[in-house]
């Protein structure tokens, strides 16, 4: 019998990011639960990753975790520092993988609003606006978008698109002439894909305990649902959980659930 | 003790050190410009910036550089610039006056670094390209252009315009949507030149000593204006200016002894 | 377009964005000892039909025993483009390049370059595109910064737009004057370059001293990248400064090379071989036969640049060059330093 806590759904989520990175990706993260997992990622099964930061910290030493994107730690003893024009401009010449992207609200075709909800002619609530999210999402070759999925938050279609997704499907990203896509989301319920036709949100698999109801019930468009059987994603094994709660996020900054 | 008057080159340098104002930011190159540069920081404008193509900002003084990229172009620079930058700069506006020489040049300052002969793919002479020629005379406020003055050096027409000064005259360097205002003034062996207003053709503004229009118009492939009235004859550099010349600026005699070395 | 030599792709690889994007994806992400020899790092990652893309400045931090590597190995087809250029001629006297996008050759004040003249005039070679400095400049930096073109102010009015099929001049669409005159420069991406630096670690991360002029921008734009170091330092000396230009990423091989870009110069290390440099420019390029037997004696008789070092003079030359260097940065007393220096003819049969 297992002495270690179970993960709570922060922590869940933290792991299900990690598994998205490939070792030897170059990994281009903004703070907070990315970073978590990218982190994770690296200490676990991609060692050899390289992360590269907006503010253009480049491959820094490991230290502690960043208080914000332009912190200290992301350029840590970094060969080089870059402008902000070039960081972008390696997404788009290709020279980066896979970035992690966070939104308040995502929709069906993976279309990122982080701009305002409503309109800005009739104003509900002003968002930070697109900071990198719209470079990064327009040039990198994946993207995976990470999000607190209820059915505000995942709407048929975002008030705004601050950051092109899929756009209205089939080939409309293409032919926006936007470089890469998303490859998946990330959730506390989940991790989905995109249907390679329709461009259209699919389930890939869920987190222990979840349910296509359940997904479906926090989702404010029809999911997709992939044939057969839905998997659930194993939970993080014990010592991977040790080395988030320990080594990763020793504070609890990002994985403690609030009120906990 | 008697100082030797200034040989043909020296004028020339004394005359470019003229042309540079106090205070300006200098874009040059190698050469006489940079002799003239640094002999006009040396006299009348010691609060001069010098900034290089090569990327070297506000060097510290040193000996004469051996190339454009000289090491003493960016001798202790607080920033050398990636090329790109440093001609964004002429085109920001940072960027004073620039200095050129060509192998053609024709009345609306006009300059030709590419080929000598009407047959791009076969002519009689191929030169090196524009290099930062072009740039800069497209993008600095101000350009001087620096010549040994024959007919076959100022043609009627250029066998290639490398480099846009007026174009053909008038509105035409506007038009073409170039920046600044292109060449201001032509400095050659026997005189200085500037633009006339209206047309932008080349005009003679004052001829070195001894030098007549005749002269002048005899070593020119095309018809010199010539201003109303008496015509002023350049200034000569005074004893301390050329023994400042020969003895701190240029003291190798790289660029400055006649007939060149 | 009609070329004598070059290949509809070859010239349309240059502004091949989404190719040189997926050449960059595909390409190994591993921070691996990258280290291997001069003849090795030319021979895997320079190609036949290639676009080489010349770096440093004419003679200053150029990767020119490199290019005698390339002359020697007997690389075939490739297109060159540069600003500026200084080397090419010879890489088209030795069959390697038969095609160039040109911005400028020459020797500067010691003028044109007989040879690079001559083999134009005799078709052994063929100019693909004409630039000034700064709008090559401007076609490499967008390539870096991920944009397809750059609106610039140069070239227009000039004859160069003539012989510059991818250069397009259109009336600023977002400028305050709708009808204002802009050239389009498309970002350019060659295949592969060499660029020399003072300082290098194992896996490419580099440091460049003095002019960088356009190879932080090429190293990111080229499809393949080799390094070519004074010095190979640890990795955390890098890191200490934080000075690095070059990614690590983006570089294929890193060879240890000192004395790399001789007979030019190299900031912080050695100044030009100046009586080489008069002396080819007088003597070794005004006939063909001359050429011939400059390359012979200087590249293909000579294995690498210790041999080349030998003919220049050796410990010699380089104390001398080394202490020029020293003197022009204003690093040590230049007192006792005279720059004047003679034509001597170096000695050669």
């Amino acid at each position: 019998m297992s002495k270690v806590a179970p993960a709570n759904p922060l922590e869940m989520l933290a792991y299900n990011i990690s598994l998205m990175i490939e070792d030897n990706q170059i990994v281009y993260i903004g703070t907070g639960l990315p970073m978590v997992g990218a982190i994770l990622a690296k200490k676990t099964h991609a060692p050899n990753i390289t992360m590269v930061y907006e503010s253009g910290g480049q491959d820094p030493l490991e230290g502690e975790m960043p208080w914000s994107v332009g912190c200290p730690f992301t350029y840590r003893k970094s060969p080089m520092t870059l402008e902000m024009a070039i960081s972008f401009g390696q997404c788009a010449i290709g020279y980066v993988d896979i970035a992690f992207q966070g939104g308040a609200q995502i929709d069906m075709y993976g279309n990122v609003n982080t701009s305002v909800i409503g309109s800005y002619e009739n104003l509900k609530a002003i968002l930070p606006g697109s900071g990198g999210g719209n470079d990064i999402g327009s040039l990198t070759q994946k993207s995976v978008l990470v999000g607190l999925q209820t059915p505000d938050r995942f709407p048929a279609k975002v008030d705004f698109i601050t950051t092109p997704g899929y756009l209205d499907g089939g080939d409309s990203r293409e032919k926006a002439g936007l470089l890469g896509g998303p490859i998946a989301v990330v959730t506390q319920v989940g991790i989905y894909d995109f249907e390679p036709v329709t461009k259209r949100m699919r389930i890939k698999a869920l987190n222990p305990g979840m349910s296509v109801e359940i997904a479906q019930a926090c989702t404010g468009f029809e999911l997709l649902v992939p044939e057969g059987e839905v998997p659930f994603i194993e939970p993080p094994r014990d010592e991977v959980l040790e080395i988030l709660r320990n080594e990763v996020d020793p504070r609890r900054v990002f994985t403690k659930m609030p009120g906990s | 003790m008697s100082v030797a008057p200034a040989n043909p080159l020296e004028m020339l340098a004394y005359v470019v050190s003229k042309n540079i104002q106090d205070k300006q930011i200098v874009y040059v190159g190698t050469g006489l410009p940079m002799v003239g540069a640094i002999l006009a920081k040396k006299t009348h404008a010691p609060n001069i910036t010098l900034v290089y193509e090569s990327g070297g900002q506000d060097p510290i003084e040193g000996s004469m550089p051996w190339s454009v990229a000289d090491p003493v172009t960016w001798r202790k620079s607080p920033i050398t610039m990636e090329m790109p930058l440093s001609f964004a700069q002429a085109a920001n506006g940072y960027v004073d006056v620039a200095f050129q020489g060509a192998a053609q040049i024709d009345m609306y300052g006009n300059l030709n670094t590419h080929i000598i002969g009407n047959d791009f793919l076969n002519p009689k002479a191929r030169l090196t390209g524009s290099g930062g020629g072009n740039d800069l005379i497209s993008l600095t406020e101000n350009t001087i252009i620096v010549g040994l003055q024959t007919p076959e050096k100022f043609p009627v027409k250029l066998d290639f315009i490398t480099s846009p000064g007026h174009l053909y005259g008038g509105n035409s360097r506007k038009e073409a949507g170039l920046l600044g205002n292109g060449p201001v003034a032509v400095i050659t062996q026997l005189g200085v030149y500037d633009f006339e207003p209206v047309t932008k053709r080349m005009r003679i503004k004052s001829l070195h000593p001894g030098i007549t229009i005749e002269i002048a118009q005899a070593c020119t492939g095309f018809e010199l204006l010539v201003p109303e009235g008496e015509i002023p004859v350049t200034e000569t550099p005074p004893l301390d200016v050329l023994e400042i010349l020969r003895n701190e600026v240029d003291t190798q005699k790289m660029f400055i002894s006649f007939p060149p070395q | 377009m009609e070329f004598m030599y070059a290949t509809q792709e070859q010239f349309d690889r240059l502004v091949d964005f989404k190719g040189a994007r997926e050449y960059h994806l595909s390409k190994s992400r591993v921070k691996k000892d990258k280290r291997m020899s001069l003849g090795e790092a030319i021979d895997r990652f320079v190609q036949d039909g290639d676009i080489l893309a010349e770096t440093g400045f004419s003679y200053v931090r150029s990767p020119i025993q490199a290019y005698f590597e390339i002359i020697r190995q007997g690389k075939k087809n490739m297109v060159s483009i540069g600003s500026p250029m200084s080397n090419t001629s010879y890489l088209m006297t030795a069959n390697c390049v038969y095609a160039i996008h040109l911005s400028y050759i020459g020797v500067e004040m010691r003028g044109n370059d007989k040879n690079f003249a001559r083999n134009i005039k005799t078709k052994k070679a063929e100019i693909l595109s004409i630039w000034s400095h700064g709008s090559m400049a401007l076609g490499f930096k967008a390539a870096q910064l991920g944009a397809p073109f750059i609106g610039s102010k140069q070239l227009l009015g000039s004859d160069m737009l003539k012989y510059n099929p991818y250069v397009k001049v259109i009336e600023n669409p977002v400028g305050l004057d709708k009808s204002e005159p802009v050239v389009i420069i498309p970002a350019l991406f060659p295949d592969v370059c060499i660029i020399h630096v003072q300082k290098a670690d194992r896996y490419g991360n580099a440091v460049i001293e003095g002019p960088a002029i356009n190879d932080i921008a090429l190293a990111a734009a080229c499809r393949k990248v080799i390094i070519t170091a004074e010095k190979i330092v640890p990795e955390m000396s890098i890191r200490e400064l934080g000075n690095a230009c070059i990614p690590f990423w983006y570089v294929d091989a890193v060879v240890e090379l000192p004395y790399g870009a001789l007979p030019g110069c190299c900031p912080g290390c050695y100044y030009w071989a100046r009586e080489w440099w008069e002396w080819l420019v007088r003597i070794g390029t005004p006939k063909e036969e001359n050429v011939q037997d400059v390359m012979r004696y200087w590249i293909y008789e000579t294995k690498d640049q210790f041999e080349f070092i030998e003919k220049l003079g050796g410990i010699r030359f380089i104390n001398h060059a080394t202490r020029l260097m020293e003197a022009a940065q204003a690093n040590i007393d230049d007192s006792l330093v005279s720059f004047d220096y003679q034509e001597v003819i170096p000695k050669w049969d």
